[in-house]
Protein backbone atom coordinates (compact mmCIF):
# COMPACT_ATOMS: atom_id res chain seq x y z
CA UNK A 1 0.00 0.00 0.00
CA UNK A 2 1.92 3.16 -1.34
CA UNK A 3 1.21 6.55 -1.77
CA UNK A 4 0.71 6.80 -5.55
CA UNK A 5 0.75 10.72 -6.21
CA UNK A 6 -1.29 11.64 -3.78
CA UNK A 7 -1.49 15.71 -4.02
CA UNK A 8 -3.75 15.94 -1.08
CA UNK A 9 -3.03 18.46 2.32
CA UNK A 10 -2.29 14.88 4.37
CA UNK A 11 0.42 14.20 2.04
CA UNK A 12 2.39 17.99 2.68
CA UNK A 13 3.23 16.94 6.52
CA UNK A 14 5.75 15.31 7.49
CA UNK A 15 6.02 11.97 8.00
CA UNK A 16 6.85 11.54 11.67
CA UNK A 17 4.53 13.98 12.50
CA UNK A 18 1.58 11.86 10.60
CA UNK A 19 3.12 8.58 12.49
CA UNK A 20 3.03 10.13 15.40
CA UNK A 21 0.02 11.33 16.13
CA UNK A 22 -1.51 7.47 14.83
CA UNK A 23 0.35 6.31 17.58
CA UNK A 24 -1.18 8.40 19.99
CA UNK A 25 -4.49 7.78 18.52
CA UNK A 26 -4.51 4.13 18.18
CA UNK A 27 -3.98 4.31 22.21
CA UNK A 28 -6.32 6.66 22.96
CA UNK A 29 -8.94 4.52 20.70
CA UNK A 30 -8.06 1.39 23.11
CA UNK A 31 -8.87 3.79 26.54
CA UNK A 32 -12.36 4.84 24.91
CA UNK A 33 -14.97 2.87 25.81
CA UNK A 34 -18.13 4.55 24.66
CA UNK A 35 -19.61 3.33 21.54
CA UNK A 36 -20.97 6.86 20.67
CA UNK A 37 -17.68 8.50 20.62
CA UNK A 38 -16.03 5.62 18.94
CA UNK A 39 -18.58 6.22 16.25
CA UNK A 40 -17.79 9.70 16.26
CA UNK A 41 -13.97 8.49 15.67
CA UNK A 42 -14.90 6.34 12.48
CA UNK A 43 -16.69 8.78 11.22
CA UNK A 44 -14.13 11.05 11.08
CA UNK A 45 -11.27 8.43 9.86
CA UNK A 46 -13.84 8.28 7.22
CA UNK A 47 -13.97 11.81 6.33
CA UNK A 48 -10.31 11.86 7.00
CA UNK A 49 -9.54 9.28 4.47
CA UNK A 50 -11.99 10.66 2.29
CA UNK A 51 -10.43 13.89 2.38
CA UNK A 52 -7.00 12.74 1.47
CA UNK A 53 -8.21 11.53 -2.20
CA UNK A 54 -7.88 8.30 -1.68
CA UNK A 55 -7.99 6.02 -4.84
CA UNK A 56 -10.12 3.12 -4.19
CA UNK A 57 -9.03 0.48 -6.07
CA UNK A 58 -5.69 0.09 -3.76
CA UNK A 59 -8.24 0.18 -0.26
CA UNK A 60 -10.51 -2.60 -2.02
CA UNK A 61 -7.96 -5.78 -0.98
CA UNK A 62 -7.10 -4.86 2.23
CA UNK A 63 -10.58 -3.42 3.23
CA UNK A 64 -11.50 -6.90 1.64
CA UNK A 65 -9.03 -8.60 3.81
CA UNK A 66 -9.88 -6.52 7.12
CA UNK A 67 -13.24 -7.22 6.85
CA UNK A 68 -12.58 -10.97 6.80
CA UNK A 69 -11.22 -10.95 9.79
CA UNK A 70 -13.31 -8.37 11.57
CA UNK A 71 -16.85 -10.28 10.50
CA UNK A 72 -15.36 -13.37 12.57
CA UNK A 73 -14.39 -11.53 15.28
CA UNK A 74 -17.43 -10.15 16.01
CA UNK A 75 -19.44 -13.41 15.27
CA UNK A 76 -17.23 -14.49 18.10
CA UNK A 77 -17.19 -11.64 20.63
CA UNK A 78 -20.60 -11.41 20.26
CA UNK A 79 -21.76 -15.29 21.24
CA UNK A 80 -19.39 -14.98 23.66
CA UNK A 81 -19.96 -11.43 25.55
CA UNK A 82 -22.66 -9.57 24.02
CA UNK A 83 -23.08 -7.60 20.83
CA UNK A 84 -22.65 -4.04 22.58
CA UNK A 85 -19.07 -5.47 23.24
CA UNK A 86 -18.67 -6.96 19.53
CA UNK A 87 -19.62 -3.68 17.60
CA UNK A 88 -17.20 -1.14 20.24
CA UNK A 89 -14.60 -3.93 19.62
CA UNK A 90 -14.97 -3.97 15.66
CA UNK A 91 -15.60 -0.39 15.79
CA UNK A 92 -12.66 0.51 17.12
CA UNK A 93 -10.37 -2.06 15.09
CA UNK A 94 -11.99 -0.62 11.75
CA UNK A 95 -11.32 2.92 12.84
CA UNK A 96 -7.60 2.69 13.80
CA UNK A 97 -7.14 0.46 10.29
CA UNK A 98 -8.87 3.51 8.73
CA UNK A 99 -6.57 6.06 10.07
CA UNK A 100 -3.48 4.08 9.66
CA UNK A 101 -4.12 3.66 5.50
CA UNK A 102 -4.82 7.41 5.43
CA UNK A 103 -1.38 7.65 6.95
CA UNK A 104 0.31 5.32 4.80
CA UNK A 105 -1.71 6.20 1.57
CA UNK A 106 -0.85 9.73 1.37
CA UNK A 107 3.30 8.66 2.60
CA UNK A 108 5.92 7.95 -0.20
CA UNK A 109 7.62 4.65 0.11
CA UNK A 110 11.05 6.86 0.00
CA UNK A 111 9.35 9.01 3.11
CA UNK A 112 8.41 6.24 5.04
CA UNK A 113 11.49 4.26 4.60
CA UNK A 114 13.59 7.33 5.91
CA UNK A 115 10.98 8.00 8.73
CA UNK A 116 12.32 4.51 9.65
CA UNK A 117 16.10 4.99 9.32
CA UNK A 118 15.30 8.20 11.68
CA UNK A 119 13.83 5.90 14.48
CA UNK A 120 16.69 3.54 13.41
CA UNK A 121 19.69 6.19 13.98
CA UNK A 122 20.68 5.76 17.42
CA UNK A 123 21.30 2.24 17.05
CA UNK A 124 24.76 3.74 15.12
CA UNK A 125 25.72 3.91 18.61
CA UNK A 126 25.83 0.29 19.06
CA UNK A 127 27.52 -0.71 15.94
CA UNK A 128 24.79 -0.57 13.14
CA UNK A 129 26.03 0.72 9.94
CA UNK A 130 23.62 3.15 8.22
CA UNK A 131 25.12 2.56 4.62
CA UNK A 132 24.91 -1.29 5.48
CA UNK A 133 21.45 -1.27 6.34
CA UNK A 134 20.65 1.21 3.46
CA UNK A 135 22.15 -1.30 0.92
CA UNK A 136 20.42 -4.56 2.38
CA UNK A 137 16.47 -2.97 2.20
CA UNK A 138 17.54 -1.85 -1.71
CA UNK A 139 19.52 -5.23 -2.14
CA UNK A 140 16.01 -6.91 -0.89
CA UNK A 141 13.60 -5.12 -3.36
CA UNK A 142 15.91 -5.65 -6.08
CA UNK A 143 16.02 -9.49 -5.57
CA UNK A 144 12.53 -10.40 -4.64
CA UNK A 145 11.49 -10.38 -8.34
CA UNK A 146 14.83 -12.38 -8.96
CA UNK A 147 14.04 -15.27 -6.57
CA UNK A 148 10.74 -15.27 -7.65
CA UNK A 149 11.80 -16.12 -11.13
CA UNK A 150 13.89 -18.61 -9.24
CA UNK A 151 11.22 -20.78 -7.58
CA UNK A 152 9.55 -20.53 -11.35
CA UNK A 153 12.16 -22.09 -12.69
CA UNK A 154 12.65 -25.18 -9.77
CA UNK A 155 9.66 -25.66 -9.92
CA UNK A 156 8.58 -25.84 -13.19
CA UNK A 157 11.96 -28.42 -13.87
CA UNK A 158 10.63 -30.49 -10.85
CA UNK A 159 7.18 -30.74 -12.44
CA UNK A 160 9.14 -31.82 -15.51
CA UNK A 161 10.55 -34.61 -13.62
CA UNK A 162 7.38 -35.49 -11.40
CA UNK A 163 8.27 -33.90 -8.44
CA UNK A 164 6.38 -30.69 -8.58
CA UNK A 165 3.93 -31.34 -5.96
CA UNK A 166 7.50 -32.75 -3.24
CA UNK A 167 7.98 -29.56 -1.28
CA UNK A 168 11.55 -31.28 -1.02
CA UNK A 169 12.64 -31.00 -4.25
CA UNK A 170 11.62 -27.25 -4.44
CA UNK A 171 13.26 -25.58 -1.73
CA UNK A 172 16.44 -27.57 -1.54
CA UNK A 173 17.69 -26.33 -4.79
CA UNK A 174 15.56 -22.74 -4.11
CA UNK A 175 18.07 -22.19 -1.27
CA UNK A 176 21.05 -23.70 -2.78
CA UNK A 177 20.31 -21.25 -5.54
CA UNK A 178 19.60 -18.53 -3.59
CA UNK A 179 22.72 -19.03 -1.33
CA UNK A 180 24.63 -18.98 -4.35
CA UNK A 181 22.98 -15.77 -5.76
CA UNK A 182 24.32 -14.19 -2.57
CA UNK A 183 27.56 -15.52 -2.85
CA UNK A 184 28.05 -14.32 -6.13
CA UNK A 185 26.65 -10.31 -5.37
CA UNK A 186 28.61 -10.95 -2.07
CA UNK A 187 31.78 -11.30 -4.45
CA UNK A 188 30.96 -8.89 -6.95
CA UNK A 189 30.59 -5.95 -4.83
CA UNK A 190 33.68 -7.06 -2.85
CA UNK A 191 35.68 -7.11 -6.31
CA UNK A 192 34.25 -3.56 -7.14
CA UNK A 193 36.16 -2.10 -3.38
CA UNK A 194 32.56 -1.80 -2.01
CA UNK A 195 33.56 -0.69 1.39
CA UNK A 196 31.53 -1.70 4.13
CA UNK A 197 33.57 -1.44 6.96
CA UNK A 198 31.47 -0.50 10.12
CA UNK A 199 31.00 2.86 10.79
CA UNK A 200 33.71 4.85 12.43
CA UNK A 201 33.34 7.85 14.49
CA UNK B 1 37.45 -18.16 8.90
CA UNK B 2 37.26 -14.29 8.61
CA UNK B 3 36.34 -12.56 11.69
CA UNK B 4 32.82 -10.70 12.55
CA UNK B 5 34.90 -7.34 11.67
CA UNK B 6 35.88 -8.11 8.69
CA UNK B 7 34.78 -6.10 5.82
CA UNK B 8 34.26 -9.34 3.71
CA UNK B 9 32.10 -10.95 5.74
CA UNK B 10 29.97 -8.05 6.56
CA UNK B 11 28.88 -7.65 2.60
CA UNK B 12 28.87 -11.17 2.48
CA UNK B 13 26.23 -11.20 5.55
CA UNK B 14 24.48 -8.16 4.70
CA UNK B 15 23.80 -9.98 0.79
CA UNK B 16 23.07 -12.82 2.64
CA UNK B 17 19.91 -11.34 4.91
CA UNK B 18 18.88 -9.18 1.90
CA UNK B 19 18.34 -12.66 -0.14
CA UNK B 20 16.68 -14.29 2.29
CA UNK B 21 14.17 -11.32 3.03
CA UNK B 22 13.23 -11.55 -0.15
CA UNK B 23 12.64 -15.77 -0.27
CA UNK B 24 10.39 -14.19 2.41
CA UNK B 25 8.78 -11.60 0.25
CA UNK B 26 8.38 -13.86 -2.77
CA UNK B 27 6.91 -17.18 -1.09
CA UNK B 28 4.41 -13.97 -0.16
CA UNK B 29 3.39 -13.58 -3.40
CA UNK B 30 3.05 -17.27 -4.57
CA UNK B 31 -0.38 -18.36 -4.21
CA UNK B 32 -1.30 -20.04 -1.42
CA UNK B 33 -1.15 -23.69 -1.06
CA UNK B 34 -4.35 -26.46 -0.37
CA UNK B 35 -4.15 -29.41 1.12
CA UNK B 36 -7.05 -31.68 0.97
CA UNK B 37 -6.74 -32.45 4.76
CA UNK B 38 -6.05 -29.17 5.85
CA UNK B 39 -9.46 -26.73 5.42
CA UNK B 40 -6.68 -23.97 5.77
CA UNK B 41 -4.88 -22.73 2.95
CA UNK B 42 -1.28 -23.02 3.67
CA UNK B 43 0.92 -19.69 2.43
CA UNK B 44 4.31 -20.11 2.79
CA UNK B 45 5.89 -16.77 4.01
CA UNK B 46 6.61 -18.09 7.39
CA UNK B 47 8.26 -21.04 5.47
CA UNK B 48 10.66 -18.21 4.31
CA UNK B 49 10.75 -17.02 7.99
CA UNK B 50 11.79 -20.63 9.24
CA UNK B 51 14.17 -21.17 6.86
CA UNK B 52 15.74 -18.07 7.40
CA UNK B 53 16.74 -18.49 10.76
CA UNK B 54 17.52 -22.25 10.48
CA UNK B 55 20.23 -21.71 7.33
CA UNK B 56 21.39 -17.98 8.24
CA UNK B 57 21.86 -18.60 12.58
CA UNK B 58 20.04 -16.49 15.05
CA UNK B 59 21.32 -12.47 13.97
CA UNK B 60 21.22 -12.81 10.36
CA UNK B 61 18.11 -14.90 10.40
CA UNK B 62 16.09 -12.31 12.27
CA UNK B 63 17.36 -9.21 10.19
CA UNK B 64 15.90 -10.85 7.05
CA UNK B 65 12.74 -11.37 9.25
CA UNK B 66 12.91 -7.72 10.13
CA UNK B 67 13.63 -6.28 6.94
CA UNK B 68 10.83 -8.01 5.11
CA UNK B 69 8.58 -6.16 8.16
CA UNK B 70 10.07 -2.72 8.21
CA UNK B 71 9.63 -2.80 3.95
CA UNK B 72 5.81 -3.95 4.58
CA UNK B 73 4.98 -1.55 7.22
CA UNK B 74 6.81 0.89 4.70
CA UNK B 75 3.86 0.07 2.30
CA UNK B 76 5.25 -2.67 0.42
CA UNK B 77 2.45 -5.28 -0.76
CA UNK B 78 4.80 -8.12 0.45
CA UNK B 79 2.65 -10.21 3.01
CA UNK B 80 0.79 -12.65 1.60
CA UNK B 81 -2.25 -11.71 -0.19
CA UNK B 82 -0.51 -8.56 -1.32
CA UNK B 83 -0.93 -6.67 2.36
CA UNK B 84 1.29 -4.27 3.58
CA UNK B 85 1.36 -0.23 5.65
CA UNK B 86 1.06 0.65 8.68
CA UNK B 87 -2.96 -0.64 9.07
CA UNK B 88 -1.32 -4.70 9.47
CA UNK B 89 0.66 -3.38 13.19
CA UNK B 90 -2.79 -2.13 13.69
CA UNK B 91 -4.88 -4.76 13.33
CA UNK B 92 -5.85 -7.99 14.54
CA UNK B 93 -2.85 -10.33 13.16
CA UNK B 94 0.25 -7.77 13.52
CA UNK B 95 1.72 -9.90 16.46
CA UNK B 96 2.33 -12.30 14.42
CA UNK B 97 4.64 -9.94 12.10
CA UNK B 98 6.35 -9.09 15.32
CA UNK B 99 6.83 -12.72 16.65
CA UNK B 100 8.57 -14.11 13.03
CA UNK B 101 11.46 -11.10 14.31
CA UNK B 102 12.06 -13.56 17.28
CA UNK B 103 10.79 -17.23 15.71
CA UNK B 104 13.79 -16.60 13.80
CA UNK B 105 16.05 -15.51 16.38
CA UNK B 106 15.10 -18.26 18.37
CA UNK B 107 15.61 -20.94 15.52
CA UNK B 108 18.91 -19.73 14.36
CA UNK B 109 20.12 -19.77 17.95
CA UNK B 110 19.15 -23.64 18.69
CA UNK B 111 20.22 -24.36 15.16
CA UNK B 112 23.55 -23.03 15.91
CA UNK B 113 24.41 -24.09 19.12
CA UNK B 114 22.76 -26.96 19.59
CA UNK B 115 21.42 -29.09 16.41
CA UNK B 116 24.26 -28.92 14.08
CA UNK B 117 26.58 -29.97 17.32
CA UNK B 118 24.72 -33.02 17.38
CA UNK B 119 26.00 -36.07 15.03
CA UNK B 120 23.60 -38.53 14.88
CA UNK B 121 21.64 -38.40 11.84
CA UNK B 122 18.27 -39.14 13.78
CA UNK B 123 19.05 -36.90 16.65
CA UNK B 124 20.11 -33.88 14.27
CA UNK B 125 16.58 -34.52 12.96
CA UNK B 126 14.30 -34.79 15.87
CA UNK B 127 16.67 -31.80 17.62
CA UNK B 128 16.00 -29.51 14.59
CA UNK B 129 11.80 -30.45 14.56
CA UNK B 130 12.10 -29.05 18.58
CA UNK B 131 13.91 -26.14 17.38
CA UNK B 132 11.88 -25.33 14.44
CA UNK B 133 8.37 -25.77 15.92
CA UNK B 134 9.46 -23.74 18.99
CA UNK B 135 10.87 -20.49 17.06
CA UNK B 136 8.26 -21.03 14.40
CA UNK B 137 5.28 -22.35 16.07
CA UNK B 138 5.35 -21.45 19.94
CA UNK B 139 7.37 -18.28 19.83
CA UNK B 140 5.33 -16.75 16.91
CA UNK B 141 2.07 -17.85 18.43
CA UNK B 142 2.84 -16.20 21.84
CA UNK B 143 3.51 -12.65 20.05
CA UNK B 144 0.06 -13.43 18.04
CA UNK B 145 -2.34 -14.69 20.08
CA UNK B 146 -2.14 -11.94 22.76
CA UNK B 147 -1.94 -9.40 20.61
CA UNK B 148 -4.93 -10.87 18.66
CA UNK B 149 -6.88 -10.80 22.49
CA UNK B 150 -5.79 -7.08 23.03
CA UNK B 151 -6.74 -5.78 19.41
CA UNK B 152 -10.23 -7.51 19.52
CA UNK B 153 -10.99 -7.80 22.85
CA UNK B 154 -11.67 -11.63 22.25
CA UNK B 155 -10.26 -13.86 24.88
CA UNK B 156 -6.98 -15.62 25.23
CA UNK B 157 -8.56 -18.73 24.79
CA UNK B 158 -10.33 -17.93 21.96
CA UNK B 159 -7.73 -16.42 20.44
CA UNK B 160 -5.78 -19.45 20.65
CA UNK B 161 -8.21 -21.63 19.46
CA UNK B 162 -8.72 -19.36 16.53
CA UNK B 163 -5.22 -19.82 15.19
CA UNK B 164 -4.91 -23.56 15.89
CA UNK B 165 -6.48 -23.63 12.69
CA UNK B 166 -3.34 -22.90 11.15
CA UNK B 167 -1.54 -25.42 13.37
CA UNK B 168 -1.33 -28.25 10.58
CA UNK B 169 -0.07 -25.87 8.09
CA UNK B 170 2.48 -24.55 10.53
CA UNK B 171 3.80 -28.05 11.43
CA UNK B 172 4.18 -28.73 8.02
CA UNK B 173 6.07 -26.45 7.30
CA UNK B 174 8.59 -27.10 9.98
CA UNK B 175 9.10 -30.87 9.17
CA UNK B 176 9.80 -29.08 5.59
CA UNK B 177 12.34 -26.43 6.81
CA UNK B 178 13.93 -29.04 9.24
CA UNK B 179 14.88 -31.09 5.98
CA UNK B 180 16.07 -28.22 4.08
CA UNK B 181 18.24 -26.63 6.59
CA UNK B 182 19.87 -30.35 7.36
CA UNK B 183 20.64 -30.81 3.78
CA UNK B 184 21.39 -27.68 2.57
CA UNK B 185 23.79 -27.33 5.77
CA UNK B 186 25.52 -30.42 4.55
CA UNK B 187 26.35 -29.69 1.40
CA UNK B 188 26.82 -25.93 2.28
CA UNK B 189 29.40 -25.98 4.96
CA UNK B 190 30.34 -22.88 7.54
CA UNK B 191 26.84 -21.71 6.49
CA UNK B 192 26.76 -20.08 10.08
CA UNK B 193 30.53 -19.09 10.92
Amino acid sequence: MIASKNSSYLARIKPGWKFGALLVLSISLYLIDSWQLLLLSFILSIVLLLSAKVGFKQLRMPLMSLAMILSVVFVLLGLQTDWGNAIVSVLRLLTMCLFAYSVSLTTSFDAMLELFQQVASPLRFIGANPAQIALGLSMTIRFIPELKKVYLEVSEAQHARGLGNNPLAVSVPLVIRSLKIADETAEALDARGYDSAPYRR
Amino acid sequence: MPTKTDSTSQTRNTVYVAVFAAMIAAMGLLPPITLGIIPVPITLQTLGVMLAGALLGPWRGALASLVVVVLSLAGLPLLSGGRGGLGVLFGPTGGYLVGWIFGSLVIGALFKYWVLRNENKGVRFVSGLISVLLGGVVVIYLFGVPWTAATTGLGLGTSLLGSLGFLPGDVFKAVVTTLVALTVHRSYRGLMG
